[in-house]
């Protein structure tokens, strides 16, 4: 009996028509007293109202039907009529109600009863005619930081930094005293992870601590900010978090996903500006599409979560931040959002109108389309989906929206100080704690033509980024005051990438599909000539199913700073270079893209391609004869990238596919030993079959050139592959929804896998030997160059002996690698001071 | 007593109490604390949608002969009885047979609606509790009890999932439930996607002996109390940096690191748990439990179309799956008990949901693409073009793989 108490608490609304007659003369009876005396209705009836009856019948929810926003809307009444007689408090519904005869039907459903004295206080409000003061409203409040708005920039001088004025009389006020700037290492350090990702190489940061400029860090900060490729691939992971764009994952198995990669990196890559951004994303192009249509689910998906209830939850969350989901199922218990709201933005997205679900319960009621800030503008119901999207993005991007400035500014402000102007950053309903500078910056950000590297440049060029970091912990309080930037800590990406900047082990190929611009093309272009190849000549309609063995010797006198490869083979390959595997593809509709840095050696380098072509239905040829019939195109195509500098001047060793190589197809199948195959017979020169764009390939150069852009040169950035284990383990998200902000605190299943994981022990062994191989190095100063990459300096005196008793001497691999271990595990190499 | 009688009689205070929405503060005086009476769960995943007819559930066995209609096959296997008097199990099934008064039978369990059979979005309904898609990352049953509770032995990771690999199949998918969700990550699971090499997710990395990696470990301390910066002050991230990698270390030299070695396990009993991936795995569970784990899930692994997810040789392929669970479940129940363990353990084995051997889809309903049943069955082996297949193929669906009375085996 007792648990079914319980579902009272829940009923939707109803009416209560036992009620809406007059009271019994003993029920009469049984109500407290009206009060005596003249009630004054802001002191007395106000209170009750916020405290009992608002979270249902005001700030724009009307359960049964009820609204008391104003005296107008309370004498109307709600679905069971009137709730008050003037002059008449024994006859009105509301009393009867508060007095809970019906115990099926109580008011309020929740929170404390009535007292017999705050019943007594209404029934001397309605017998004295329900008085209200003009001023008060239970309406909906119009929403914080929302309008735009410009303070004035407190007093200092023209040159300071507008941050440093809205903090001088912000700290004056908490009495807090700036400590001096961090040093340079430290700054260096900083705002170089904060731009590019990456730790400063050692002689950059070098030359950094020695120029004598006065105003070297703000030239750092732009010359940081100019380095185009650097900033993407950096930003790329926080916008794919935040855009719930990921190369793999669930959703893509039928199609029911679709990446926006290409367009998302080349806005990066171009700093787009922001509005445009956004405009693109709401009122898609093609190629931005894949964030409104959101991961279409196999099966009956729940009615909150069709795509354009994705839709509307996700811009909300990004653009807006503000939670929608709750809004999703049922007017929402944490904020103001109603189902109407939801579903209002969510039709937009629809073909035709949604109608409504709550909590599974479908309603039979569709939702006006609206934003859910109709205050910034209406949406057209008669119009076409297009027209709806293209009036959504103008509401959005538009000028006077200065939430969509707002929540942008407050999100870029967290992730360079570690704790956002508003926290948590997707509840932008809640004040700054500082609400003139978040105004301020909104507005400067927006009349820079929305420049998000503008807005970088501002924060990052200020006195307050440069304060000393300070211990946050994962508070959001909301006595925080603001000391400085917190302690933060490496996000996974930027750990991966500081392991190739500390070892030169990177990615060898980016899963990424990133399309790379005008600029790009041309420094990326073909310096070689590149043909289609095969061993017969008509192969490009007709060749035997079989392995063919592609060679092809190139002698270098150094080992290229760039060297990459981009190729493709109908149907399948498998590279080889020095002996060693590189990679293999099997879909010659993509140009695989290689890093060779790890393979090249000077002297002679030989390049083995063990290509395919398979038999009818694609299955690999067998060791028996192809039956007849059964040729099919093949070829194969090929481009090596070799550049380095000598003397400032680039040289170029490309070479592409051409009859300079041999090939043979004598050679026993598998490819046992790929070494062995230089001393096999039959190796006859390769056959040109034609141009990259001729048929049935049509690959066009350009789209090599695109391929090679994508790779920085050679070492590709964890922002553009797959999670592996240990970038899981650190914090990389699944992201099946949008994340705002990751989790930085270490766990002990992150530390189990950075201390036995095969993912790192792989890096630190690959690493440690590119690290004594390097002809670059002289022995003696591996360990201060360890230092100097990981940490931007020089060991101490007793870390130095404690290094080299690790190390050993003559140095061993084992211990290189123990001493990458350790210097990577620091504090002061995982964390941003 | 009616309800409203109840609150009518009740006082205001208890009303209030009732109206502020704290219907267990009126549970509060009379209450008694609910003990717990298991300490370990053990999930045995048996993951593709296993056929209840064919092993723990048994209809009417019917026997091949030709002209057998379809729609008289429940069972392709024969019922044995168990210990407990009016359980019977399945044909394959004798050693958990002889374990069942261990045991319950739950037979109601209804997999939800989600519309089309969808294997990876049933098994995120049953793990987490939600049918996705969910707006939040929904935590997976092992997060929720290893949050909870927290481990038994903080030397053993509160929540281990044993026999899954993630790089295959629909392993996105999977993906998407194996998680702490938004419990936060440190109550994520420990996976270990093959027992045999358990052993390795807790010794130092391949190639490092233990002396290696103690003084790996001891440089590491020394630099720590070099290091400047520890001149800046504690903070948080530092604190929990060092206390995450001090709790792994801890982990990798611990004697509870020996439970994940199944090579120290006697051979006979090795051998007794020795049917494949999933019988090693219910004996990691065991060490594990022994060791202090506080959730292992153990699955037969779901890979699309393998294993339990039989839509071609249904009865063939039970046969040696069943082969495949009964010895090592029974004797994972045999050996808890011997070890005064399995009073305080609850092992759980159930599926996604479940199958037989002729209908596809749901009874009644035609599933896109359905297998075509014939009306008459004349032939041990029937051509039946197969759902899934390409076009133009087909594959032979063998009904009954073993010898009955009237056909010899073929």
């Amino acid at each position: 009996m007792m648990f079914r108490l319980a579902t009272w608490f829940f009923f939707l609304s109803c009416s209560y028509p036992a009620l809406a007659a007059s009271l019994t003369p003993e029920q009469i009876a049984q109500l407290p007293p009206p009060a005596e005396h003249k009630i004054d209705f802001s002191k007395e009836i106000k209170p009750i109202f916020e405290a009992s009856c608002i979270k249902c019948h005001g700030r724009g929810k009307d359960k049964g039907g009820l609204r008391i926003d104003t005296r107008e809307t309370l004498l109307k009444g709600g679905d069971s009529g009137p709730v008050i007689t003037l002059g008449k408090s024994a006859d009105s519904l509301l009393v009867a109600l508060v007095q809970g005869f019906d115990p099926d039907s109580v008011m309020p459903k929740k929170g404390s009863r009535l007292t017999p004295e705050q019943i007594g206080l209404l029934r001397a409000w309605i017998d004295q005619g329900a008085e209200w003061d003009p001023h008060v409203t239970f309406a909906r409040l119009p929403p914080a930081n929302l309008k735009p708005r410009l303070p004035e920039i407190p007093p200092g001088t023209k040159d300071e930094n507008p941050i440093d004025r809205f903090l001088q009389p912000y700290f004056a006020s908490h009495s807090f005293q700036a400590p001096p700037q961090v040093n340079d290492r430290v700054f260096a350090r900083r705002v170089y992870l904060d731009v590019t990702g990456m730790l400063p190489p050692p002689n950059e940061l070098e030359a950094f601590v020695s120029n004598k400029k006065a105003n070297k860090r703000e030239l750092l900060v732009r010359d940081l900010l100019a380095n185009d490729r650097g900033y993407a691939e950096n930003w790329l992971s926080f916008w794919n978090d935040l855009l719930r764009n990921d190369y793999k994952g669930t959703g893509y198995i039928d199609g029911g996903r679709k990446q926006i990669t290409g367009w998302l990196y080349s806005a990066l890559l171009t700093n787009m500006p922001f509005n445009q951004f956004v405009s693109e994303l709401i009122n898609p192009v093609t190629n931005s599409e894949g964030f409104t249509k959101g991961i279409v689910w196999r099966g009956v998906v729940n009615a909150s979560q069709t795509p354009q209830m994705q839709a509307a939850q996700n811009i909300s969350q990004v653009f807006m931040g503000v939670n929608l989901k709750c809004a999703s199922c049922h007017d929402s218990f944490v904020n103001d959002f109603t189902l109407a709201d939801s579903y209002g933005l969510a039709g937009i997205y629809a073909d035709s109108p949604l109608e409504m679900v709550r909590c599974d319960k479908p309603t039979g009621k569709k939702a006006d389309l609206k934003f859910i800030y109709p205050e910034l503008g209406n949406i057209s119901p008669d119009a076409d989906k297009s027209t709806r999207l293209k009036q959504l993005a103008e509401i959005i991007t538009k000028r006077d929206d200065g939430r969509l400035t707002r929540t942008l500014v407050n999100r870029i402000w967290q992730r360079v100080m570690g704790r956002g102007l508003v926290e948590p950053v997707d509840e932008m309903e809640k004040a700054a704690w500082n609400q003139d500078l978040l105004d301020w910056l909104a507005e400067d950000f927006a009349s820079h033509n929305y420049g998000v590297k503008f807005l970088l440049q501002r924060i990052l060029t200020s006195r307050a980024y440069q304060l000393p970091a300070v211990n946050l912990g994962e508070q959001t309080d909301q006595n925080y005051v603001f000391h400085g930037p917190a302690v933060r800590r490496l996000s996974a990406e930027q750990f991966r990438d500081a392991l190739t900047s500390l070892t030169g082990i990177g990615y060898p190929s980016p899963l990424a599909d990133v399309v790379s611009v005008e600029p790009e093309q041309k420094r990326f272009a073909l310096a070689a000539h590149i043909f289609w190849i095969w061993n017969s000549t008509n192969a490009a309609e007709k060749a035997t199913p079989g392995h063919v063995y592609f060679r092809k010797t190139v002698k270098l006198s150094v080992v290229p700073e760039e060297a990459a490869v981009v190729m493709t083979a109908d149907n399948t390959f498998t590279f080889y270079v020095n002996g060693k595997l590189v990679g293999s593809g099997n879909d010659f509709k993509n140009g695989y893209l290689f890093d060779l840095r790890p393979f090249l050696k000077t002297g002679e380098n030989t390049f083995i391609v063990d290509a395919v072509n398979n038999l009818a239905g694609n299955i690999p040829p067998t060791s028996a004869e192809p039956p007849r019939g059964s040729e099919s195109p093949a070829g194969l195509l090929f481009y090596a990238r070799l550049r380095h500098f000598d003397h400032g001047v680039q040289k170029t060793n490309d070479f592409g596919s051409d009859t300079s190589w041999v090939c043979s197809s004598t050679v026993q199948m598998p490819l046992k030993d790929p070494d062995s195959i230089r001393a096999e017979t039959g190796w006859t020169n390769a056959i040109k079959l034609g141009d990259p764009g001729m048929i049935p390939w049509r690959v066009t150069k350009s789209y090599f050139s695109t391929r090679l852009a994508s790779a920085y040169p050679g070492k590709i950035r964890a922002a553009l592959v797959a999670a592996d284990p240990l970038m899981t383990a650190l914090g990389r998200p699944n992201r099946e929804q949008v994340v705002t902000t990751r989790s930085s605190v270490a766990t002990t299943l992150q530390a189990l896998e950075m201390t036995n994981g095969e993912t790192l022990a792989d890096i630190l062994k690959r690493g440690a030997d590119n690290l004594l191989n390097d002809p670059r190095m002289a022995k003696k100063s591996l360990v201060p160059t360890v230092y100097e990459r990981a940490l931007g300096r020089k060991p101490t005196e007793p870390e130095l002996q404690l290094a080299k008793n690790i190390v050993g001497n003559p140095a061993k691999p084992a211990g290189v690698e123990d001493l990458l271990w350790a210097v990577t595990m620091l504090p002061e190499f995982q964390l941003i001071y | 007593m009616t309800r409203r009688d109840f609150l009518k009689s009740s006082s205001v205070a208890t009303l209030s109490a009732l109206a502020a929405g704290f219907p267990r503060q009126l549970l509060a005086d009379s209450e008694e604390k609910i003990t717990p009476t298991a300490d370990t769960v053990i999930i045995l995943w048996m993951a593709g949608g296993m056929a209840h007819t064919e092993t723990f559930d048994p209809k009417r066995y019917t026997a091949f002969e030709p002209g057998l209609k379809p729609d008289q096959v429940l069972s392709t296997f024969p019922q044995i009885d168990t210990v407990v008097d009016n359980i019977k199990l399945t044909q394959g099934l004798e050693n958990i047979a002889r374990v069942m008064d261990r045991a319950t039978l739950i037979r109601s369990y209804t997999a939800g609606d989600l519309g089309f059979i969808l294997h990876s979005r049933h098994q995120y309904q049953w793990h987490t509790g939600y049918a996705p898609p969910q707006t939040v990352a929904a935590p997976h049953i092992g997060s929720v009890i290893a949050r909870t509770l927290g481990p038994r032995n903080p030397a053993v990771p509160a929540f281990i999932d044993i026999g899954q690999r993630f790089d295959l199949g629909e392993g996105e998918e999977l993906k998407a439930f194996h998680t702490a969700g938004f419990l936060g990550s440190e109550h994520g699971p420990f996976i270990i996607s093959n027992p045999e090499e358990a052993a390795k997710s807790v010794r130092p990395p391949e190639g490092m002996s233990p002396s290696r990696f103690e003084s790996r470990d001891a440089f590491y301390r020394k630099l720590i109390s070099q290091s400047p910066i520890g001149q800046l002050g504690s903070d948080y991230q530092k604190e929990s940096l060092l206390r995450s990698l001090d709790n792994a270390h801890r982990l990798l030299s611990s004697p509870a690191a020996k439970a994940f070695d199944l090579a120290l396990e006697p051979k006979a009993s090795y051998d007794k748990y020795n049917t494949g991936r999933f019988g090693l795995g219910c004996l990691l569970a065991r060490r594990l439990t022994e060791a202090g784990a506080r959730f292992i899930e153990v699955t037969s692994e779901y890979i699309p179309f393998q294993y339990w997810d039989t839509h071609e040789n249904g009865h063939t392929r039970t046969v040696d799956l069943k082969k495949s669970i009964d010895a090592p479940i029974a004797q994972l129940v045999l050996d808890l008990e011997k070890r005064g363990l399995l009073n305080r353990t609850l092992i759980v084995l159930a599926s996604e949901f479940s199958r037989d051997m002729l209908v596809e889809g749901k009874p009644d309903n035609k599933v896109k693409d359905q297998v075509v049943v014939p009306d008459v069955i004349n032939e041990l082996a029937v051509e039946i073009r197969v759902r899934h297949a390409g076009k133009n193929e087909s594959r032979s669906l063998r009904l009954h793989g073993v010898a009955s009375p009237a056909v010899a085996a073929p």
